[in-house]
């Protein structure tokens, strides 16, 4: 059974002083069974849809991957979604290629600077029929 | 299906797709230009260009019959394939063939451990299976072995090895290839074959002895395209007890000469892991003066790049060193290391850093409680798989030309010099080889220096830059004695054309066996720089 979390809710103030337009921190309604949140970004940490389960991440994949996501996608089904930096994006789109899903759903926003990866909004969904969970 | 393989219309092309669909299975093919996506280049410089090298399908085969039908389907066809692993080469073509129109073979599923011997310290494996996979078949079975994987570790013993890829352990380790023992390969003609004892039945050393008996032909499957390569045993290394490290910083420029002769000798006595160097006056490049000095076109002198250093107060070179063993072998190694090197450099200054027992916490895997400024990537170094290094990847990714140089501290000198001077006129990308530029000491008994130049997709016009810095780097360094150790393959020709030596007769001796073994062209033609008379001809 889902549990629906609580959406963050950002006040205007924090999006613009971040130059962020509100839609890349807008609630989402459609459920994930794992949102990943970028620590980099101090307005990223909590999900921005309904998920099972959350993970934070500092930019490195690793503990995600290794720990949660590899043994998941071993299985068919499991969607992710996230708010993280585009190196983050980077790793985990080539690893749903190689699993058979597919990043369906992306936006940029802020711009790279020399401290951080621009931002990406994702949705990570199975493609390939054996990922697809059975009715 | 907007790519066709060369020589072959739509209709012979759909009539090969369905008999590969039969073979592999029909969800086993993918001929979209959505499903092909995954086989670009991601971090391609000719990005929608006309030299970009696309696939026209890809297929995935389950297991070695499979891989075998394929491949004479594509025999029967003269499709050329171009088989992948996992498919993250990236800096070197990633999962992109040699010839536009391959059918990709993606050996993805074929990702079984398929053996791990701990007291005789090997496995067996697919080329599917990842380093993250081989590390939690140990860790799950509770094995006291330690797998050399590189950074990142996402990608795949087999496909990393006949890569000639490189790791950061012990030099035995190091080396993946150097470090495998048997195959099985699918040949060009879809027979199956065996390499070293593999080819005697009920052998049990197929992993333990590699030659067998007469010619060891396993080298040629190394960025070779003699066959597909479907298993492969790998030595693992018993996991040591601790690990302790330390610091040599050493205060003048010449000082790396000596420094580099005690570390040649600490590695190949097997007393030390990877010596990780560094220059601390890296720092400064942000520094314009030193920038300025550090990339002097004819080289800065030794007595004002002195001058600097003591300026900073910063050591002109720093070694990181690494033990491994049981405790009290590794404080004999690290005291014995620092007795050699005070001896042949008095003013040198060694700091012992953390030392604990194996395996790592997670707190000691981040590498965060050294007393000195590290530059050990501690994951590597102990042979864990992280997928971390990608935070400082920035841009659409890199290039790598890796020339490999002599182990000597003068050496690494003229290559800072030469290479620094060929690339100067590219004011617009980092300074690679400049005075501060430190060797990698990744193979167990060569250096390598680093040119790893962004790409940006979304800027052609940097990109051909790219293009033309790497193919200068390429005839520069050549010109010199030093040669890439590995390459994407629109820069594969390049290199090959370098390893001259009496008109190229080691290219003419892989054209005569491709020629002989494969001579339509069917196992990645143009890989390693080798072509079949169907391709040469053009």
């Amino acid at each position: 059974m889902m549990e629906r979390r609580d959406v963050i809710k950002l006040g205007a103030g924090a999006s613009l002083t971040l130059g962020l337009p509100a839609r890349a921190l807008a609630a989402d309604t459609r459920p994930v069974d794992l949102w990943v949140a970028d620590s980099r970004y101090p307005f990223a940490g909590a999900p921005m849809a309904p998920a099972l389960r959350a993970f934070s991440i500092d930019g490195d994949v690793t503990d995600l991957w290794r720990d949660l996501v590899d043994p998941l996608w071993r299985q068919p089904g499991t969607g992710l979604a996230g708010l993280t930096g585009r190196d983050a994006l980077f790793v985990l789109e080539q690893l749903a290629w190689s699993r058979g899903r597919r990043v369906v759903e992306r936006a940029s926003y802020a711009p790279e600077t020399t401290r951080l990866p621009q931002l990406v909004r994702w949705r990570i969904a199975p493609h390939h029929p054996s990922t697809k969970a059975h009715p | 299906m907007s790519v066709l393989p060369p020589d072959l219309d739509a209709t012979r092309f759909a009539e090969a797709l369905a008999e590969m669909r039969q073979a592999a299975g029909a969800d086993w093919v993918f001929a979209s230009d959505e499903d092909l996506g995954p086989y670009r280049d991601s971090f391609s410089p000719v990005w929608d260009t006309q030299r970009e090298r696309l696939a026209s399908a890809a297929v995935a085969p389950a297991d070695v019959a499979q891989v075998s039908a394929i491949v004479r389907i594509a025999g029967r066809f003269g499709i050329p394939l171009f088989p992948i692993s996992t498919g993250k080469n990236f800096g070197y073509g990633g999962p992109s063939p040699n010839v536009h129109g391959s059918v990709i073979v993606d050996l993805k599923r074929m990702d079984k451990v398929l053996e791990v011997d701990e007291a005789r310290a090997f496995a067996l494996v697919e080329p599917g299976v990842s380093y993250f996979d081989l590390y939690r078949a140990i860790e799950e079975r509770g094995l006291k072995l330690m797998i050399d994987c590189p950074d990142p570790g996402w990608g795949s013993p087999i496909g990393n090895s006949l890569e000639r890829g490189i790791g950061y352990t012990m030099g035995a380790f190091r080396d993946h290839f150097g470090a495998s023992c048997g195959m099985e390969v699918v040949l060009p003609d879809g027979e199956v074959m065996r390499t070293g004892m593999g080819a005697l039945p009920g052998a049990k050393t197929w992993q333990e002895y590699r030659y067998g008996f007469g010619p060891d032909p396993a080298g040629l499957f190394a960025q070779g395209n003699f066959g597909i390569v479907t298993k492969m045993g790998f030595r693992l290394y018993p996991r040591p007890d601790h690990y302790r490290t330390a610091l040599v910083t050493v205060p003048r420029r010449r000082d790396f000469v000596k420094l580099v002769e005690q570390c040649n000798i600490l590695s190949d006595a097997m007393l030390c892991g990877e010596p990780v160097y560094a220059s601390p006056l890296m720092a400064l490049m942000g520094n314009p003066s030193f920038a300025a000095l550090a990339t002097k076109k004819g080289g800065a002198s030794d007595a004002a790049l002195d001058a600097a250093a003591s300026e900073a107060a910063l050591p002109a070179w720093q070694v990181d060193l690494q033990f491994f063993g049981p405790e009290a072998t590794t404080r004999a190694n690290f005291a014995h290391a620092r007795e050699r090197i005070l001896s042949a450099i008095p003013t040198a200054t060694v700091i012992a850093g953390e030392d604990f027992p194996l395996p790592a916490t997670k707190e000691q895997l981040a590498n965060v409680a050294q007393p000195y400024r590290s530059s050990i990537r501690r994951h590597g170094a102990l042979g864990v798989p992280s997928l971390g290094i990608w935070k400082i990847v920035r841009e659409d990714g890199h290039l790598g030309f890796f020339p490999v140089l002599a182990r000597s501290g003068e050496e690494v000198f003229r290559m800072q010099r030469v290479m620094g001077d060929a690339l100067h006129e590219f004011d617009q990308l980092p300074s690679y080889f400049n005075a501060a530029s430190a060797p990698l000491h990744w193979h167990p008994h060569a250096f390598q220096m680093v040119f790893a130049p962004p790409v940006k997709r979304a800027d052609p016009a940097f990109n051909a830059m790219v293009d033309t810095a790497m193919r200068r780097a390429v005839e520069v360094a050549a010109e010199h004695g030093w040669g890439d150790y590995r390459a994407a393959p629109i820069y594969q020709d390049a290199v090959s054309e370098t390893y001259s030596f009496n008109n190229h007769a080691l290219r003419r001796f892989h054209e005569t066996l491709k020629d002989a073994i494969d001579p339509a062209g069917i196992i990645a033609p143009g890989r390693g720089g080798i072509w079949p008379q169907r391709f040469r001809k053009r």
